[in-house]
């Protein structure tokens, strides 16, 4: 990583800052280096340069006339002047021409409060405008998918024609006519369908297009935001859960170089309204003397979750949606005990997106089977061995309907069962000693290892219904009582415990794995790296 | 969509398909004249452009099928065709008349008087009104920018046919005389 090694450097000055940036990069790059955001729409780190919106102009000393940022490269010695008379004069023209078919709704629209016309224009654009005659109407059209196009506000920078092109190598999109009268077409009988396809809405930076999911929903800026992974796959994009009101209303994809760059999927944007279910479990539960179950307070629920496990060979059949703390938590039982713990998942058609190396919807639709592998859990295929003298913990919610058919018959002979999950599923209610409710993955932090076991963390957005807790701390209590270990305090003690306690996560610190994460311990020795026709 | 009518903009017709069962153009002798233009370039993309003009050359106009059908035989996408089909005002992305008539009304030619050309023209084919098509399917009238004869004003293009010096009278004559 050395300077002597890697790429030639060129040093520049950017308003004044001096910015050193390998050769090759772009003046709107280097100038993020030194906290300088060039005003652009049609640029996007993730997506061909095309170089026509004219909004990044900049003003280099030497150059006859003024650069676009995006698609000029760095020079030695070059000086650039962002906010120099000449290029503001020419922004805000550029903005006065960008405004004269858009409608100005902005009370009305999705984007207001985060629409990069509106941060623009009040930063540099006139203050009134001087166009009196009528505005190009086009109606609204739905292109399908989740996707809604709104032609009067689009700007036309091209962003969502070159993803779906250049990126989703599924190119839909155009740009139909010409002048005043352009718009964004989509071939006839082709929707964005594409399970990619909804990142155009991202991408858009004004409010022509729209996710229909969220039509109306809020406004931008009502909305608080965590740092989160998205548990849709085991490709572990990185997410922003965005709330209002404590009810999660939109995931949206945060940047992460190494994983996901600037994309999520469909299938894990979409499938978000499991999360703010209201049927959730939200008192610790135990069965009394007249074979009910009953509403208990923490310290009796662990206190009985204890008895039920004490003594006995503890089972675990683990969600791979389950942190690794957790799963780390929980194999610790299974460990002193001599017992087995097994995870089921749920599998779906692998869909990669062609643009971006080693990105796709993963077959193995769960978070953390990774991790769960790597702690000692084995997917359950087949009868799980169950004698009659065990104990079983439950960690996942959608054991339900057919239960496995070893457990049936293990309980029915005398094993105990002590469920904790954040909803009682029907078929196991009926079986379980001791229920203990959990926070969902938005309402606890966390750590979940991806499939190429990159150990990336998760934080908080909501707060837990009723007297649910977070997995690792109930399950902390739980050990302190079975073998009478330190209870944890934090997730940071629990995941420090399971570092050196696993050879995988040794050397991983939960303070140093920031928002982006870090990879396992030889991640390639664990056969985690690339080995699919993904990454070609 | 739906556009407010300008210059050289053809007014759009509520949309239906004038081309079911639609005929394949790139068959036959067709398809050895796009092979010859073909290897004339460097990519297939390259030869959209004549492509479309063989389609319109046939069928009056292009429609949605022959997107379909263009695209295929240049291995392009679909949109792609489509944008570049409405990038140029002179492809028909719509039935037009039998006779096409371009009447030239940019500056020297509207001094000559070409509003009374274009008057007499929409008189005598019973269009009405710029871009429709009368209802014999016969003309389509519509303006456009410089023909580029401004010397000899007002000129007028009807499909590949140039006519100078066009009066309102002779217009009436030259619509007459078309079948």
């Amino acid at each position: 990583m050395s300077e002597t090694t890697g790429p030639k450097m060129v040093t520049l000055t950017i308003e004044g800052r001096t910015a050193v940036v390998p050769e090759g990069t772009s003046l709107i790059e280097a100038a993020k280096t030194v906290g300088v955001l060039i005003p652009h729409y049609c640029y996007h780190p993730g997506l061909p340069v095309a170089g026509v919106c004219r909004m990044c102009l900049v003003d280099v000393e030497k150059f006859p006339k003024l650069a676009p940022a995006c698609a000029t490269t760095v020079m030695e010695g070059q000086v650039v002047h962002v906010h120099s008379e000449k290029a503001r004069e020419a922004r805000t023209g550029v903005l006065e021409f960008l405004l004269i078919n858009h409608p100005l709704d902005c009370p009305v629209c999705d984007q207001s409060g985060e629409c990069e016309l509106q941060d623009y224009t009040f930063q540099e654009g006139r203050a009134e405008s001087r166009y009196e005659e009528p505005k190009r109407f086009n109606p609204v059209e739905d292109f399908g998918g989740d996707v809604l196009y709104v032609p009067n506000r689009c700007i036309l920078c091209t962003r969502c024609v070159r993803f779906m092109g250049d990126v989703a190598h599924d190119p839909v999109l155009n740009v139909s006519e010409r002048g005043d009268r352009a718009f964004i077409g989509k071939a006839d009988g082709h929707d964005l369908t594409n399970v990619w396809a909804g990142n155009v809405v991202d991408l858009c930076p004004v409010g022509a297009l729209l996710s229909k999911d969220f039509l109306n929903k809020a406004r931008a800026w009502e909305l608080d935001r965590s740092a989160s992974i998205c548990t849709g796959c085991s490709q572990g994009c990185n997410i922003t859960v965005e709330t209002r009101d404590n009810t999660v209303v939109r995931l949206k994809p945060r940047p992460n170089e190494a994983v996901n760059q600037y994309f999520m999927c469909e299938h894990g944007r979409l499938d978000y309204r499991w999360i703010n279910r209201r049927d959730r479990l939200d008192q610790p539960q135990v069965r009394r003397a007249d074979g009910a179950l009953r509403v208990a307070d923490w310290e009796e629920a662990l206190d009985a979750a204890a008895d039920t496990l004490r003594g006995r060979r503890v089972h675990v059949l683990a969600s791979a949606n389950a942190s690794n703390e957790a799963l780390f938590l929980a194999e610790r039982l299974m460990a002193a005990s001599g017992g087995r713990g097994w995870f089921r998942i749920a599998r779906g058609a692998e869909a990669p997106l062609p643009g971006v190396p080693d990105l796709s919807l993963r077959a193995e639709r769960a978070a953390n089977a990774t991790g769960a592998r790597l702690l000692g859990f084995e997917e359950l295929t087949g009868t799980p061995a169950i004698a009659p003298a065990d104990a079983v913990l439950v960690l996942d919610d959608t054991l339900d309907g057919e239960l496995p058919a070893g457990l049936v018959e293990a309980l029915v002979r005398g094993a105990t069962l002590v469920h904790a999950g954040t909803t009682l599923p029907a078929a196991i209610a009926g079986r379980a000693s001791v229920v203990l409710p959990l926070t969902n993955h938005t309402e606890e932090e966390g750590t979940f290892t991806n499939l190429r076991g990159r150990v990336q963390r998760f934080l908080q957005s909501r707060t837990a219904p009723g007297l649910a807790r977070p997995s690792w701390f109930v399950l902390g209590d739980l050990a302190e009582r079975l073998d009478a270990s330190a209870g944890f305090a934090l997730p940071a003690e629990v995941f420090g415990a399971m570092a050196s306690a696993h050879a995988a996560f040794s050397g991983l610190a939960y303070e140093r794995l920031g928002l982006r994460g870090l990879p396992v311990l030889d991640a390639e020795a664990r056969g985690l790296t690339v080995t699919d026709a993904v990454s070609a | 969509m739906t556009y407010g009518p300008s210059a050289g903009q053809l007014v759009r017709p509520p949309a239906h398909h004038h081309d079911e069962p639609y005929v394949p153009v790139f068959t036959g002798e067709r398809r050895e004249k796009l092979d010859v233009i073909l290897s004339r370039y460097p990519t297939r993309m390259a030869a959209l452009l004549p492509a479309l003009w063989m389609v319109q050359d046939r069928h009056g106009w292009v429609s949605e099928h022959a997107v379909e059908e263009v695209a295929q035989v240049l291995d392009l996408s679909p949109a792609y065709v489509k944008g570049v089909l409405s990038f140029y005002t002179m492809y028909h992305q719509h039935p037009v008349g039998k006779h096409f008539i371009q009447v030239c009304t940019t500056t020297p030619c509207n001094v000559c008087g070409a509003e009374d050309v274009v008057k007499a023209f929409l008189d005598a084919t019973g269009c009405g009104e710029l871009g429709l098509t009368s209802d014999d399917g016969r003309f389509t009238v519509i303006e456009v920018e410089c023909l580029g004869a401004c010397g000899f004003a007002t000129p007028v293009m009807i499909n590949d046919e140039f006519i100078e010096s066009v009066t309102p009278e002779l217009a009436a004559r030259i619509v007459a005389e078309r079948d």
